[in-house]
This record gives structure tokens, C-alpha cells and sequence, in this order.
């Protein structure tokens, strides 16, 4: 019985390379779940960083680049309107100049705003109707806001031991 | 390996670039050239490289506490120990006892010595110190590191390369810029003068420029960059029934540009802040002074019709808005600034004011003491006399030599009210002449010119393109004291020999005849070495006295006569000039029996200038 065991699996692995469900039960061994990967040893994926730290990392480029946070953190609310407005222009060329670089901005939807535009498929992330809305979501209607998206995000790799939570160095001058 | 590409690198003193152009494999004299601009990688910012089209030449040396750790290495330096580019230029802004700038204007400085390490020249002690050479390799390594991480295929060191220098580099700074690029491990180098680069970028943008050109015209190219500005004239002339191109002057070097422009108005501006009681530091000009070149540029543009532009420094604090310092370039100040501070309509008679000879002068870049871009061009033109072998230079009655066309180039340039200003001024003076204006060359893209310019160059001595004769662009000589008693507290007149004549092509060399001297074995022997960029008619072995201002004094040339199984005594030498295939001088001593020793500079020593 053993050898008539052994022929069968001898010849079922020589032509087709696999022993067959009955012959695994009589072996009385289980095959293994295809799906299962070989789980090679988990090489030692760089640390996930956590996803605020992309946040962190747009935050400091815009405060390097344009001052932003020094700006929105400042109590402006002393200052007269023409000197805020100088201020600004210089950080809105560069906090524009700066953003642009790094995500590439679109519109959601690339129409004329005030025109009549279709909605497209139903997506409440995407397109936000407002207004006098029907009972059924409608395929289209006048566009108020076409939206932004990120159509594509290119910032700098963050090495592994980069604090990101420092968003601008303190600054000491030597005199 | 044969090289696929010939590579123009424009070596700036503030921006560097790379063009290259592929070698086509067929000669096909229809084929026109294809030039492409290498997008060159570099630090922009701690921990983030990008693709530029321009490499600021700019270096910086980092101390422990510049940039965290790892935020400076580059795809092919795990170690950066200095960085190059924009970042260097960015931090060096903030702190300036680390950064080296204008290396190339040190690099044709002949008061100070080019190979010791001197840069960054107000570096605090302590701070590493990198002689101009070095730095100007380390630009020359990063566009080869570059070009080797683009383009994997083709090899840096297996492709022709050429670099450019300005027309007005001596045989000093050209072998110094040589030994820089040889260091930065290139191979296959050609030296092209930058103004003739220019030129080629035109020929190159039109390829029917036979049509726009006549025997007979005269070509002033002139080049302002950011530190430095260039004049060379280029005359057409026929031989074989072909047009030729000749190149039969160059200007002095003179370091002054559009950095100065732009630093002249951030003064302005803050002597405006000043009289209404607001203070700025030496951070706060810096800001001030980029803030004026983008100002500046909104107003020269064309379409501006803007008669103010806001200029701003942000409050240094966290406090943005509440430090804000505003003050406004106006368009009259521009234009009054442009007008009668560097493009003054002066006569073509005035000349620009000598450079200050203090006794106690504090050491630096010799920046030039006039301003005046216009009496640096009269002078140039009024300096041509023509030469025998580059044919007559078109001239006035006065002498003035009068151009028939114009190429402009270097980013100053850029605005065409700027180009206006020269036309005008130069057509009052061709006026005066009785000559018919100029015509304007339209140049494009002026700030990479220099190096598509450079790599085309690259295929027309390849046969593939017409090529400027130029030669030499200046006339040599051996200083020789004359043999007359000595009399305590003169110095014996000095007599000058010249050794290669103004013109003199690649591939040549000449024997100066009937004059030897004894140099002895086993000991160096030094020679006084002078140029001029005006006598162009002395011919090898012509001995010039009473030369006034005419020649400039260079670095000395030395030879040391190795001794040979100890043997002693004087040998008779006389001296051969060559101009080597790749524009490079050299001098020989040769003996009676055929021996020959190669004169090298001695830029070691301090020269009086």
C-alpha cells in the first residue's frame, strides 16, 4: 500500500509537477493557500512617517518661501490697510510662485464660472451643488467655483531624520 | 570612443550653463545644427535637488551648523563637503564669510596670487579657504557630474567639450581656467572666447546670415553680464570667394555690470530711506538689492507701463507686516540711473576716468573706477588701430573704429531699453564720422547664448559650420632691460621684445630671430611678460621702447634648464612662440642644438600691478 502510495506520487509529481488533493489527504499534509505571498523577511521599510508630516513639510516651504506663517500668526489688526497691502503683494508672489512649484493646481471642473456646465458622475467631494436643489441630483447647472484639485504633488524627499515639526528655524545674527 | 556630442559650457562669473549638440553622424552640409540646453541638477534649497537651466556659480562652505546633516548631498556626492549653485547663492546671502563669488574676475585679478587659497576673500579665520582655481573646478566638476547623471550613456570624458572665456582673459587666466577644467577631470577641451560664442548663437539662430552680412562690415559685439562687460569686433572679409568671419579686437577686461546696476539702485533707494529716517542693515541692502533687479525687470519690460514699481523689504522678525519697510523705484530714477550713470551720451572723445592709484589700496577685485559702460566702449573703439594680417578695421576720419552691426548679449541687456541707450550713443558717434547708423543683430535667449554659441562652434571645427578666425587677441612680449649703466634708484628702462604677434593663429608658431640669450643650467630663470590689446602691428622679434601705457605687465614666465649628467654652464637660447590647436600660448626656449624647454607662468608670486 505504501509503495503503491509512493508510485502514485512519484508519477503524478514527474507529469504534472503537483500532487493531486487526494493524494495530499492521504499524506495526510495540507496545501498551502496559493494567495498567501512568500512572506519575505519584512525588510526594514523606512519607518512610515506619520501623514501630518507631508502637512508640516507644506507648511515650512511656504513660511521659507513666503512667510506665511509669520504673516497669518501676526495681529494685524493695528496696521492700516495700504501697509498689510505691501506686505502682501511680496508674499503673494512668492507663497504663489512657491505653491505652484510643488503641487500642480487644477480646477475641478475647467469651465468659464457663470456659465452653464454638466456635473458629470455623482461625486459629492468633487462637485457641490447649491442653490435650489431638486429632489435628484441634476446633471448640471451654472458655475459658481470651479474648484481646485492637486493634480499633482512634487515635494522633496523628507530624509529619515528630519524634524519636520520645526517649520523655520529661530534666527541669530552675529553683529 | 568617438565622442557623440560636442559640449559648450558657458562658465559665468555668476551663472554657468551647458549646452550640447549631437555630431551627426554623415556630413550633411544642409543639416542644421541642433542645440539642446542640459537641465543642470543642483541644491535649491536643504534636502531638495532640482533641475535648473542655469547653475549660479557660487559656492559655499558649509561649517556644523549651516544645513542638517545629509540635506547637502547630491545624487552623485554622498559627502558634499562645499555646495554649488543655488543654495550657495541663497544662504550666502545670509552668511557672506562663506560663500565664494566672482571667482572668475579673481581668476584674471593679476594682483594677488590665483593658485593660493584666498576665497572666500572677508572669510572669517578659521573658515577653509579655496584659491580661485579650485572653486572655478568645482563648477566645472558639478556640470560634468551633472551631464554624467543625465546623460549615462555618453560619457562626459569621451564627448568634446568646449569652455568659454572672456575675449578679454590674458594668457594667464586662460591657462589658469585650463588647469581648472583639466582638474575637474575633463578631456578633449577647446577654450572659445565668449563674444565669439555669442556670435555663433546668432549665426546658429540664422541660418541664412550670409544674407545679412556684406564683406566689408564690422560687427561690435558687446557682451554685459552680471560682473563683468566684453567688446570684440568681428569684420567679414572674403577669401576663396567665401565669406570669412574675423575676429581683430578685443577689449580690456572691465568688472562692471548688472550687479552694479542693481546695486546702485538698492542704494538709491536707501538713501530715499534714509533722509525719511528708516535704516537698513547690510541683510536688509541685500534684500533690497534683489528686490531692485525684480523691480528693475518689471519696469524694463516692454509691456510694463507702469511708472513705479513697489519695492519691499518684510519686517526681519516674526512680525511681517509690522517690520515691513516699503519704498518705490520710480521709472524716471531707473531711467535717469541707465541714462547718466552707466550709458551717459558722452562724445566718442571721453574717456573713462583712470583707476584710482592709492598708495594703501585696500586689496580686492580691481572693480573698474568708471561706471560708465559708453566711455568704456569709446575707448575701445578709439583704441583700434587696424593690423596687417586682419585687413583695415573700418574707421572714421577721427580714427574711431565704426561698426556696421551690433550683437548684444548677457542679461543686461535683456532690456531693450538698455539696448536703445547703446544704439543711440554709438549712432551719434558713427554721426559724427559721417557714417550710417548700425544695425542691430536681434540676439535671443541672451542668458544661454554664450553656451549654444559654444557648443555649435563645436561642430563648425568639425567642418560642419562656418568658423570666426581669430587667433590670438593680443600682442606678447619678453620684457629685456636694457644694458645701461645703472644709477642708484632707477630701474633700468625695460625694452620690450615681442614674442607673438597680435592675430597669431592656432596651430602656428613662430622663431624669434636674431636674439639669444644665456640661460644658465640649474638655475630658474625668470622673464618679465607683457600684453597689449592695442599695438597690433608688431611683428616677433621687433623690440618696443618708450611703450607708455600701451602694455600691461603679467604673471613672469620661468624656465628651469634641468641639469643633464651634471653638466654646467650657459646654454644660448632663443625663443619660440606657439599657439596650440586649442587656443593655448605657450612659450619655448630653444637651444642651438635642437633641446627645448617650455616657459611656464609663475602666478605664485605677487605681481605689482
Amino acid at each position: 500500500m505504501r509503495i503503491l502510495l509512493a508510485i502514485r506520487c512519484f508519477f503524478a509529481i514527474l507529469f504534472h509537477g503537483a500532487l493531486s488533493d487526494a493524494l495530499l489527504s492521504a499524506l495526510g499534509i495540507a496545501r498551502r493557500p496559493d494567495a498567501a505571498p512568500v512572506s519575505a523577511p519584512a525588510a526594514p521599510a523606512p519607518a512610515a512617517r506619520p501623514t501630518s508630516d507631508g502637512a508640516l513639510q507644506v507648511l515650512a516651504i511656504l513660511q521659507r518661501d513666503s512667510r506665511l506663517i509669520d504673516f497669518i500668526m501676526e495681529d494685524i489688526s493695528g496696521y492700516a490697510d495700504d501697509q498689510i497691502g505691501a506686505a502682501v503683494r511680496s508674499l503673494h508672489d512668492q507663497a504663489k510662485e512657491s505653491l505652484t512649484r510643488y503641487i500642480k493646481l487644477q480646477p475641478v471642473i475647467d469651465s468659464v464660472e457663470g456659465t452653464f456646465t454638466r456635473s458629470g458622475p455623482i461625486d459629492p467631494a468633487a462637485v457641490k451643488f447649491i442653490g435650489n436643489v431638486p429632489a435628484n441630483t441634476p446633471t448640471g447647472g451654472v458655475l459658481r467655483h470651479k474648484g481646485w484639485k492637486a493634480a499633482k504633488v512634487d515635494l522633496p524627499a523628507l530624509s529619515a531624520r528630519q524634524d519636520v515639526t520645526v517649520l523655520a528655524p529661530a534666527e541669530i545674527e552675529i553683529e | 570612443m568617438e565622442p557623440k556630442y560636442v559640449i559648450g559650457i558657458d562658465l559665468g562669473t555668476t551663472n554657468s550653463a551647458l549646452a550640447y549638440a549631437e555630431i551627426p553622424a554623415e556630413q550633411d552640409p544642409l543639416a542644421l545644427p541642433k542645440v539642446e540646453l542640459l537641465a543642470i541638477p543642483q541644491l535649491v534649497n536643504a534636502g531638495e535637488v532640482r533641475d535648473e537651466g542655469l547653475l549660479p556659480s557660487f559656492l559655499y562652505l558649509p561649517g556644523t551648523a549651516d544645513f542638517p546633516p545629509g540635506s547637502t548631498t547630491l545624487p552623485w556626492d554622498g559627502r558634499a563637503e562645499a555646495v554649488v549653485g543655488r543654495l550657495a547663492q541663497k544662504r550666502g546671502v545670509e552668511n557672506a564669510g562663506r560663500l565664494v563669488a566672482s571667482a572668475k574676475s579673481w581668476l584674471c585679478h593679476g594682483g594677488v596670487d590665483r593658485t593660493s587659497a584666498l576665497l572666500p576673500w572677508k572669510a572669517p579665520e578659521g573658515v577653509a579657504r579655496l584659491s580661485p582655481v579650485e572653486a572655478s573646478r568645482r563648477y566645472l566638476e558639478h556640470l560634468r557630474n551633472a551631464w554624467d547623471a543625465k546623460m549615462p550613456e555618453t560619457p562626459f570624458q569621451a564627448q568634446h567639450v568646449l569652455v568659454t572665456v572672456p575675449a578679454s582673459f590674458d594668457a594667464v587666466a586662460r591657462e589658469l581656467t585650463l588647469s581648472a577644467a583639466e582638474q575637474a577631470g575633463y578631456q578633449n577641451i577647446t577654450l572659445l572666447e565668449e563674444p565669439q560664442a555669442a556670435f555663433y548663437a546668432w549665426i546658429e539662430r540664422h541660418p541664412n546670415w550670409r544674407e545679412r552680412v556684406a564683406v566689408g562690415d564690422l560687427i561690435l559685439v558687446v557682451d554685459i553680464g552680471g560682473g563683468t562687460t566684453d567688446f570684440t569686433l568681428i569684420a567679414v572679409t572674403q577669401q576663396a570667394g567665401e565669406l570669412t568671419l574675423d575676429r581683430v579686437a578685443v577689449g580690456e577686461h572691465i568688472l562692471l555690470g548688472g550687479d552694479n546696476i542693481d546695486l546702485a539702485l538698492a542704494r538709491l533707494l536707501a538713501d530715499r530711506l534714509a533722509e525719511k529716517g528708516t535704516r537698513i542693515d547690510s541683510l536688509q541692502l541685500q534684500a533690497l538689492w534683489s528686490n531692485c533687479r525684480l523691480a528693475k525687470e518689471k519696469l524694463l519690460d516692454p509691456a510694463s507701463k507702469k511708472d513705479s514699481e513697489p519695492v519691499t523689504i518684510l519686517g526681519k522678525g516674526t512680525g511681517l507686516v509690522g517690520g515691513t519697510i516699503r519704498a518705490s523705484l520710480e521709472r524716471a530714477d531707473l531711467e535717469r540711473l541707465l541714462n547718466d550713470g552707466f550709458f551717459p551720451g558722452t562724445a566718442s572723445s571721453e574717456m573713462p576716468a583712470r583707476q584710482r592709484r592709492v598708495g594703501l589700496q585696500e586689496m580686492g577685485l580691481p572693480y573698474a573706477a568708471d561706471a560708465a559702460i559708453t566711455r568704456h566702449l569709446a575707448r575701445f573703439l578709439r583704441q583700434q588701430a587696424s593690423s596687417a594680417e586682419h585687413g583695415a578695421i573700418r574707421r572714421g576720419p577721427s580714427g574711431l573704429a565704426c561698426p556696421t552691426h551690433v550683437l548684444f548679449n548677457g542679461g543686461v541687456l535683456n532690456a531693450g531699453l538698455v539696448r536703445e541707450r547703446i544704439l543711440t550713443v554709438l549712432n551719434g558717434w558713427l554721426a559724427e564720422e559721417g557714417m550710417p547708423p548700425v544695425a542691430p543683430l536681434s540676439g535671443e535667449d541672451l542668458m544661454h547664448a554664450v553656451s549654444r554659441g559654444a557648443a555649435y562652434y563645436g561642430l563648425a571645427r568639425r567642418g560642419k559650420g562656418v568658423r570666426i578666425r581669430g587667433g590670438v587677441p593680443r600682442t606678447y612680449y619678453v620684457g629685456i632691460e636694457s644694458a645701461m649703466p645703472s644709477v642708484p634708484g632707477f630701474a633700468a628702462p625695460l625694452k620690450a621684445l615681442t614674442v607673438v604677434p597680435f592675430g597669431m593663429e592656432e596651430g602656428t608658431d613662430a622663431r624669434i630671430p636674431n636674439r639669444e640669450f644665456g640661460l644658465v643650467i640649474g638655475e630658474p630663470a625668470e622673464f618679465r611678460f607683457f600684453c597689449s590689446a592695442v599695438r597690433k602691428n608688431d611683428q616677433p622679434g621687433d623690440l618696443i621702447e618708450d611703450y607708455g601705457d600701451d602694455l600691461q605687465e603679467l604673471a613672469p614666465m620661468e624656465v628651469n634648464l634641468a641639469a643633464e649628467q651634471n653638466a654646467s654652464g650657459v646654454v644660448p637660447v632663443s625663443f619660440e612662440s606657439v599657439v596650440t590647436e586649442t587656443g593655448m600660448l605657450q612659450l619655448w626656449c630653444v637651444a642651438r642644438d635642437g633641446r627645448r624647454w617650455k616657459l611656464e607662468f609663475n602666478v605664485r608670486e605677487r605681481v605689482e600691478a
